[in-house]
């Protein structure tokens, strides 16, 4: 029970005197937890947004299609309602392809459902604000409806008819906007369409007198919901071409949408994780000698190597599984957002499975873990006085790099000494480079990708919802990563100014310049970045092949040059701040504290 | 005789408001050409300070520092560095080395501060690490060096670039007897050779070394003693057979 | 002196001038006034005691520097009783610190000038003995005891230090009163 008050005790004090760390630890395994748990949990909400809708507009469990019209279709679908597994049905009904235009001129495809003015027992679209159809007036399917812009009361010209639109509504008998057309005329493709209702009447004379192209469906609702597969096997249609649409299907098609943004968020988590690890390992890293000391003291006092290492690890532990909790509820709070990027579903997400809480906290722990393990079982390891006395770790010898720097100007020649002396730092900032690359690279690829927009004659004036959503998500990750990379930069740059700032107060006192002196911090951390951006061309290049479709298209070479310049003088500029400051310290000062 | 080193009225204070010190308290020195002058005093009597002020390692908060016949206090930064590399030599109490690199590199660094080719700084640092008993002792890190040997490095170090004047503070501090006696054997060659030499020390055997000693105390000199020609031939006459 | 002489005899019989090098060897500069004419004083006297016996080296001249000096049985006795005597010449420091207790009784002088004057002249002997010892060849037997002149000098001085510090405290107070 001691132990615990101790630990508890000397964890606070800790994190009350390293407020800035604690929080950057906090947010960086926030982030990254939040991205890794919304990419995890993204078929989970959707799934739960198609299920709400599909209660709330009493969804058909089977959707039969047929390409074509007429009196033998028509035969064909009643006999499938006759069907003993069905237990209710809806339709036949006429489905017209049209164009909608707004009154901005927007113009897109569109498919018209005629359905009666009171609703049946299956399919009954939720009305989410005005009214149902009635005669003369037309009701917008919301997605469609966001997308274009129009609200109650607008009037939408839909083959050159003009219509006002009465009401908005959802329903979970088609896919999301834009695929609501789900077959094209005479079954065939489709291409980006909207849904639109109207009465049976206005339907069937808006078809007739522009004799637009018109196909049947019928929805029907099965005893067994989950037997739709079965049902489709037992019942062959022959005379006609019919299509089968379960909502199993439906519901698997809203994921096409989402079909990059879980890659993009799931690898975004693992990179975020990744550089977390990276910045949190600097942060341990640069406090390895205070912590060594400490872990010293508390053995000069009795404390096992146990509970010295419960405290090491106590505090890292505490604050990533306080920072995993508050990825969580970012997930979730924003996970019906990302899942549904159109305003075709409805419904509030389900909480986070199991798993992907078990994912995020098991992230968070590993970040703990992985970031302070080194400075851990060295503090564990060192006998106790040694600790107490230590003051930095002997510098290793490395001739060749002695060698080496012999040749270069004097900055260039301290930085390559500091960078020698501390190839873990090195690493690190290579890693946090090579991921910033990575992230842009993709950035860019997602840009250059050829994209149809959803209007009329793939019209951009309608965008592409999931490229939007792609390149939000993207732009935001990559954001992310800039950020945490930048902060591990400073971080990076600050710890090895304050461990060189004995060499730098000697050099200076050997008649270095305080620019010379900045210019070697400096070039302590772009060296290794010189590989990291250098490497993250082709890494992000390949890490996109794996996700990418196969006709995608890569970003010309200079642009990636280019970022990876940028990146490094992005750097150069960031590292130049924390040198400058460390510089600036009086030599004096710096010299007698070291003493 | 020329004189290297010119200070006039000069203060230096630390702190601020109530806790204001003045380390340091119209002090007016001059050193000549070739002289070794020891500064002694109590820890904290400014000593430090003063050298750290005659280096441009801080500046003061009045008065005049001149080196060579050049007003440096009001230098900037930049050209005080530039002014260090080949005027002033340091050697300080802690070695001050770069951890990092071999003793003969560390020689080296200077010089290569100083824009020499690495030809040329090799050869002097060759030159003075074997003028300090060094030379077997080239490649090795501080680490690998006894406290004595780190301050012999330090000591070529600092004269790499023929300094118009070196400024070692507590150059013995750290150092046990014979150690003590190696850097004494070494200034007193540079001493014969007339090189400028102030030396801040609490430790009366290399005070007694200098040809000249200040005494200083709360920041001001309270004593001014030449000791270089003043023989009194006492030795000699310690001892005798009588008796 | 007489018993170093009579020690340097006990391991073999030796010339007067031999005894003298040796000596000088072992002072260093402390030697160097001594002259030629004192160790055959000295080895006169100690032959009167009956404690060194001399033989002329033949087909010489009978000349003092000549002459080959011994132990007798009584030196050997001396040398060794010598040898383990335990002795040290006592600090000398009563009678300075006295003159400044005794110059800020009277206030016939300063004792903190006397002290800095005194402070003065110790380091001009520690500087000479310092130099002393930095000419000395590395191994040299003189160089210990410079070493030793070089300590006592050192911790006079710190002692003059101390001095100096009580003595301008007490001047402070007597000037603030």
């Amino acid at each position: 029970m001691g132990s615990v008050v101790l630990v508890v005790r000397l964890v606070l004090a800790d994190v009350r005197r390293h407020k800035a760390q604690a929080l950057m630890l906090l947010l960086a395994v926030a982030v990254a937890t939040a991205t890794m748990a919304l990419g995890l949990s993204l078929r989970g909400v959707s799934d739960a947004l198609y299920e709400q809708t599909r209660a709330a507009t009493a969804g058909p469990d089977v959707v039969a299609l047929s390409g074509d019209t007429g009196p033998d279709v028509t035969a064909a679908l009643t006999a499938l309602a006759d069907a003993p597994e069905v237990v209710a049905h809806h339709g036949p009904y006429r489905i017209v392809y049209a164009d909608l235009t707004t009154r901005d001129s927007i113009s897109s495809p569109v498919v018209v459902h005629g359905f009666a003015e009171t609703p049946g027992a299956v399919n009954r679209p939720l009305v989410t604000s005005g009214r149902w159809v009635r005669n003369g007036g037309t009701v917008l399917e919301r997605g469609f409806a966001t997308a274009l812009g129009v609200g109650v009361g607008d009037r939408v010209t839909i083959a050159g008819r003009s219509y006002p639109v009465v009401g908005i509504a959802v329903t979970a008998a088609t896919s999301i906007y834009p695929w609501a057309a789900q077959i094209g005329p005479g079954g065939g493709p489709s291409d980006y369409t909207g849904l639109a209702w109207m009465t049976r009447s206005d339907a069937w004379a808006l078809a007739s007198a522009q004799d637009l192209p018109v196909t049947t469906a019928l929805d029907l609702k099965l005893r067994d919901p989950a037997r739709t597969e079965a049902f489709r096997e037992a019942h062959p249609v022959s005379t006609v071409r019919v299509t089968f649409h379960s909502w199993q299907f439906k519901a698997q098609q809203d994921m096409v949408i989402l079909r990059n943004s879980r890659p993009i968020l799931v690898v975004g988590g693992w990179l975020l994780s990744f550089l977390a690890v990276t910045g949190v390992a600097a942060l341990a890293a640069g406090r390895a000698v205070e912590q060594t000391r400490r872990a010293g003291l508390l053995k000069a006092v009795g404390a096992t190597p146990g509970l010295v290492a419960t405290v090491l690890l106590t505090e890292y532990l505490a604050l990533a599984l306080a920072g995993g909790a508050l990825g969580l509820t970012i997930a979730r709070l924003t996970a019906p957002v990302i899942a549904s990027p159109t305003a075709s579903r409805i419904g509030d997400a389900a909480g986070l499975t199991g798993a992907t809480v078990a994912t995020a906290t098991v992230l968070a722990v590993a970040v703990a873990v992985l970031s302070t393990l080194r400075p851990t079982l060295r503090a564990m390891r060192t006998a106790t006085v040694t600790a107490l006395t230590v003051t930095a770790h002997r510098p290793r010898h490395r001739p060749w790099l002695t060698a080496l720097s012999a040749l270069l100007p004097t900055p260039l020649l301290l930085g390559l000494r500091l960078t020698a002396r501390r190839p873990g730092r090195a690493v690190l900032q290579a890693c946090s480079t090579a991921t910033t690359v990575i992230a842009i690279v993709a950035l860019l690829a997602i840009h250059v990708q050829p994209e149809r927009g959803y209007g009329l004659g793939d019209s951009s004036a309608l965008p592409n919802l999931r490229g939007e959503q792609d390149r939000l998500l993207m732009l935001t990750v990559t954001s992310l990563l800039i950020a945490l990379a930048v902060v591990n930069t400073i971080t990076l740059t600050w710890t090895i100014a304050m461990e060189a700032r004995a060499n730098m107060a000697i050099a200076r006192t050997l008649g270095a310049t305080p620019g010379q002196v900045s210019a070697g911090l400096s070039t302590a951390q772009l060296l290794p970045s010189l590989p990291g951006a250098v490497l993250g061309v082709p890494l992000g290049l390949g890490l996109l092949s794996l996700f990418s479709a196969r006709n995608a298209v890569d970003p010309p070479l200079s642009w990636m040059l280019g970022a990876a310049l940028a990146t490094l003088l992005a750097t150069a500029a960031l590292t130049a701040l924390p040198a400058r400051l460390a510089a600036r310290r009086s030599v004096a000062q710096t010299l007698s504290a070291e003493h | 005789m020329n004189v290297v080193v010119r200070v006039r009225g000069l203060v230096k204070e630390h702190g601020q408001g109530q806790s204001r010190v003045r380390a340091v308290d119209a002090v007016d020195l001059e050193v000549p050409q070739g002289q070794t002058l020891a500064v002694m005093g109590p820890s904290g009597c400014g000593k430090s300070t003063l050298l750290h002020l005659l280096g441009g390692l801080e500046r003061p908060t009045d008065g005049e520092v001149w080196l060579a016949g050049r007003r440096v206090d009001t230098l900037t930064e930049r050209a005080l560095a530039r002014l260090r590399r080949r005027s002033i030599g340091f050697v300080f109490q802690a070695f001050h080395l770069v951890e990092e690199l071999s003793a003969a590199e560390n020689v080296e660094l200077p010089a290569l501060l100083a824009g020499c080719s690495r030809r040329e700084a090799r050869r002097r640092a060759g030159d003075l690490l074997e003028r300090v008993g060094l030379t077997a002792r080239a490649r090795h890190l501080p680490s690998e060096l006894s406290g004595g040997q780190r301050q012999r490095v330090a000591i070529a170090r600092a004269l790499v670039n023929e300094p118009l004047v070196v400024l070692a503070d507590e150059p013995t501090g750290n150092l046990d007897t014979a150690a003590t006696l190696d850097v004494l054997r070494i200034f007193e060659d540079l001493r014969a050779e007339g090189q400028t030499l102030v030396i801040v020390t609490h430790d009366e055997r290399v005070a007694a070394s200098a040809d000249r000693l200040v005494s200083m105390r709360d920041g001001m000199f309270v004593d001014d003693t030449r000791l270089a020609g003043t023989g009194t031939g006492w030795l000699g006459g310690l001892i005798g057979l009588e008796g | 002196m007489q018993d170093a002489v009579l020690a340097m005899l006990a391991k073999e019989p030796s010339h007067g001038y031999g005894l003298r090098a040796r000596l000088r060897q072992s002072l260093g500069p402390l030697g160097e006034s001594m002259n030629p004419g004192q160790i055959y004083v000295t080895l006169a006297r100690l032959e009167k005691a009956g404690l060194v016996v001399s033989e002329r080296a033949h087909g010489l001249p009978e000349r003092p520097e000549r002459k080959v000096y011994a132990l007798t049985p009584a030196g050997q006795e001396r040398v060794a009783a010598w040898l383990i005597e335990v002795d040290w010449p006592k600090p000398d420091l009563a009678e300075f610190h006295l003159k400044l207790v005794a110059a800020a009784a009277t206030r016939l002088a300063d004792p903190v000038e006397l002290v800095a004057a005194q402070r003065r002249e110790l380091l001009r002997r520690l500087r000479e003995a310092q130099h002393a010892l930095l000419a000395e060849p590395a191994g040299s037997p003189a160089a210990l005891l410079l070493e030793g002149i070089v300590l006592r000098l050192q911790a006079d001085l710190r002692w003059l230090a101390a001095c100096e510090q009580a003595w301008s405290k007490v001047d402070r107070e007597a000037e603030d009163a």
